[in-house]
C-alpha cells in the first residue's frame, strides 16, 4: 500500500501566526464567524456572464458579493486579474496581523506558495475573444501584461512583488488541492529550514468556465436552482453535486523558535502534512489513495487516529466523492472524531478550499465550537457511520485534520493542534 | 496632429491611465513616476491606438531609450514623419 520513510534531517516545529479569508459567507473572522454560527449560505444564483450561463444547467455559485475596501495602486494593479486582487488582499492582511519585520519580509528567509486553478480566467476569455475576432487589428488589443495577469503563478508573484519578498515561490496549481498543497509545502518549507516563513494559501475568481466542465461532468447541482442556500448538501441523501464558489485564504506559517522570540501569537501548530496520488483514474475518488493519505498524514504527525478531535471534510455534495470520503474516514478514524463539510456554506472555492476550510477550522478552534454541516437533513446511509456535527456544537477542539482530493487523483492531508499556550 | 495636440493627448493618458501626478515633460519617467518596462509596453498599445495604425517592431524597439515626456512627443513625431512619407 503505502510506505512511511524517516530521514535524519532538520525539523523543525512550524506555527500559524496570521491568517485571513476572503469567502462567500464574509471577509475576515468577525463575518465569517457569524456566518457559520448563523447558518447563512453564501451559494447564490448564477451570474448572466453572456456567454456560458444559459447553456449551464447548474444555476447557483458560491459568490463574494459584497464590496471590499481594496486600496491597491495602479503600479501593483497593472500586472493583476481579479483572481491577485483576492491574493494580495489576504496575503497583505495576514503580513499586517503578523506583525513581521520589513527586513525580514525582503530578507530571502520569507517565501509565498500560493496558487490558484486557472490563474485569471477572466483575462484569458479576453484573449481568446481577440484571437477569435475576424477584427484583425483587434490582435494588438492584447495587453502586453495580460500573460502576467493570467498566468498560472500570477497570484504567487503578484504577491512578492507588491510586498517586495525575495524568497522562494511555490505555485502548485492541482485544481482543488491547491491551497491545501501549498500549505503543506510550506509547512515542509519550513519545517525542513529551507525558509522561516511562508506565506500561503490559495485563490479563485468567479468563473463560468469550470461550472460548464463541472456540469458537462454531470458533478454539479441543478436541483435547488431556485433555492441556492439549500446546495451544496454534503452527505445529505438528497445532495445532487457540488457548487462552485469563489474566494482568497492565507495563512501565514512561521518556524516556532522564530515566533516565540518576537512574541508573536501562535494560533495553531502544524504537525503533519500528507499528500498523494490514486495513480490511475483522474477523475473518480479513490478509497484505497484517500485512506493513504490520511494514514501518511497520522503518520507525519506521529498521532493516533484517536488523537484527532474534528475532521474538516472535502465533502464536495458529490453522489460518490462523500461515500467514498466517509469509507476512508471510517476505516482510519471509526466515528469518534466530529466531521463537518464545511462547503455546504458556500459552494466548492476550488484552488482555494483547503485554505478557507484551513481557517474556518482554525476560527472554530479558537472559540470553542463547531459548525454543523449545512443542509444535512437526512444523511446518505451509505455515510451515517461517521459522528456529524448536526447543530452547533459547543467544544474544546486539540487536532484537526484538513482533508481535499482533487481531479487528478491528488489527495492531500493536514494536521493541526491549537497552539494557543 | 501638432505637437500641441499630441502633449495634451499623451498628458492626458499619462494622468488617466498610468496615475502621474503633475507630469512635467523633462521629468524621469521611471525616477520620477515609477514607469517601469510593463509601463512602456503598454504606452505604445494606447500610442498605437491614439494614431489609427501599428507601429512596427523597428520602431517598437527604438523606443526603449525614451526617458521624458519630451522624448515621447519626439518618438511619435518621428512615426508620424516616417507613416507620411510612405
Amino acid at each position: 500500500m503505502f510506505t512511511i520513510v524517516k530521514r535524519k534531517i532538520m525539523q523543525r516545529r512550524v506555527v500559524i501566526t496570521a491568517c485571513s479569508a476572503i469567502t462567500p459567507i464574509g471577509y475576515g473572522k468577525t463575518d465569517i464567524v457569524e456566518s457559520l454560527r448563523q447558518g447563512k449560505s453564501g451559494v447564490k444564483p448564477l451570474r448572466d456572464d453572456g456567454l456560458l450561463t444559459e447553456r449551464i444547467h447548474s444555476k447557483v455559485f458560491g459568490t463574494v458579493d459584497y464590496p471590499i475596501d481594496y486600496g491597491f495602486a495602479r503600479k501593483d494593479t497593472k500586472t493583476m486579474g481579479p483572481v491577485a486582487y483576492y491574493a494580495c488582499k489576504v496575503a497583505g492582511d495576514v503580513l499586517a496581523e503578523s506583525g513581521l519585520d520589513p527586513e525580514f519580509i525582503r530578507s530571502g528567509r520569507l517565501g509565498v506558495s500560493f496558487s490558484s486553478t486557472h490563474g485569471s480566467p477572466t483575462i484569458q476569455r479576453n484573449i481568446y475573444k481577440t484571437f477569435f475576432s475576424e477584427d484583425k487589428s483587434k490582435f494588438s488589443s492584447i495587453g502586453a501584461v495580460d500573460y502576467l495577469k493570467s498566468m498560472v503563478h500570477t497570484t504567487a508573484v503578484n504577491i512578492t512583488r507588491m510586498f517586495g519578498i525575495t524568497g522562494r515561490v511555490v505555485a502548485s496549481s492541482t485544481a482543488c488541492t491547491t491551497s491545501s498543497q501549498s500549505i503543506g509545502f510550506a509547512y515542509e518549507m519550513v519545517k525542513f529550514g529551507m525558509q522561516d516563513a511562508m506565506i500561503a494559501g490559495g485563490a479563485d475568481e468567479y468563473d463560468t468556465t469550470t461550472v460548464a466542465v463541472f456540469d458537462n461532468l454531470l458533478a454539479c447541482s441543478v436541483d435547488y436552482n431556485d433555492t441556492p442556500e439549500c446546495t451544496p448538501r454534503p452527505f445529505d441523501v438528497n445532495r445532487d453535486g457540488l457548487v462552485v464558489g469563489e474566494g482568497g485564504a492565507a495563512v501565514l506559517l512561521e518556524e516556532y523558535e522564530h515566533a516565540r522570540a518576537r512574541g508573536a501569537t501562535i494560533l495553531a501548530e502544524v504537525v503533519g502534512f500528507a499528500c498523494n496520488n490514486n495513480g490511475g483514474d483522474l477523475i473518480l475518488p479513490n478509497l484505497d489513495g484517500i485512506t493513504a493519505t490520511l494514514r501518511l498524514a497520522l503518520a507525519d504527525a506521529e498521532l493516533q487516529p484517536a488523537d484527532v478531535d474534528f475532521i474538516s471534510a472535502h465533502a464536495t455534495a458529490t453522489k460518490m466523492g462523500d461515500v467514498i470520503e466517509s469509507q476512508a474516514i471510517a476505516e482510519v478514524y471509526g466515528n469518534k472524531p466530529w466531521v463537518a463539510g464545511l462547503k455546504s456554506y458556500m459552494g466548492h472555492t476550488m484552488g482555494t478550499c483547503g485554505a478557507i476550510e484551513l481557517i474556518l477550522s482554525l476560527y472554530m478552534m479558537e472559540q470553542g465550537f463547531l459548525a454543523p454541516t449545512l443542509n444535512l437533513e437526512n444523511i446518505d446511509e451509505r455515510c451515517a457511520m461517521l459522528r456529524h456535527v448536526r447543530e452547533i456544537t459547543e467544544t474544546k477542539i486539540k487536532t484537526t485534520a484538513i482533508q481535499n482530493f482533487a481531479f487528478g487523483g491528488v489527495n492531500t492531508c493536514l494536521l493541526v493542534t491549537d497552539g494557543r499556550e | 496632429m501638432t505637437r500641441d495636440e499630441l502633449q495634451k493627448n499623451i498628458v492626458s493618458i499619462l494622468v488617466d491611465e498610468f496615475e502621474f501626478e503633475n507630469p512635467g515633460l523633462t521629468d524621469n519617467l521611471r525616477d520620477d513616476h515609477g514607469f517601469d518596462s510593463i509601463d512602456a509596453i503598454e504606452l505604445l498599445a494606447k500610442i498605437e491606438e491614439m494614431l489609427g495604425y501599428q507601429i512596427s517592431r523597428k520602431e517598437k524597439e527604438q523606443a526603449m531609450s525614451i526617458r521624458t515626456i519630451n522624448d515621447i512627443l519626439n518618438y511619435i513625431e518621428t512615426i508620424q514623419a516616417a507613416h507620411q512619407s510612405q
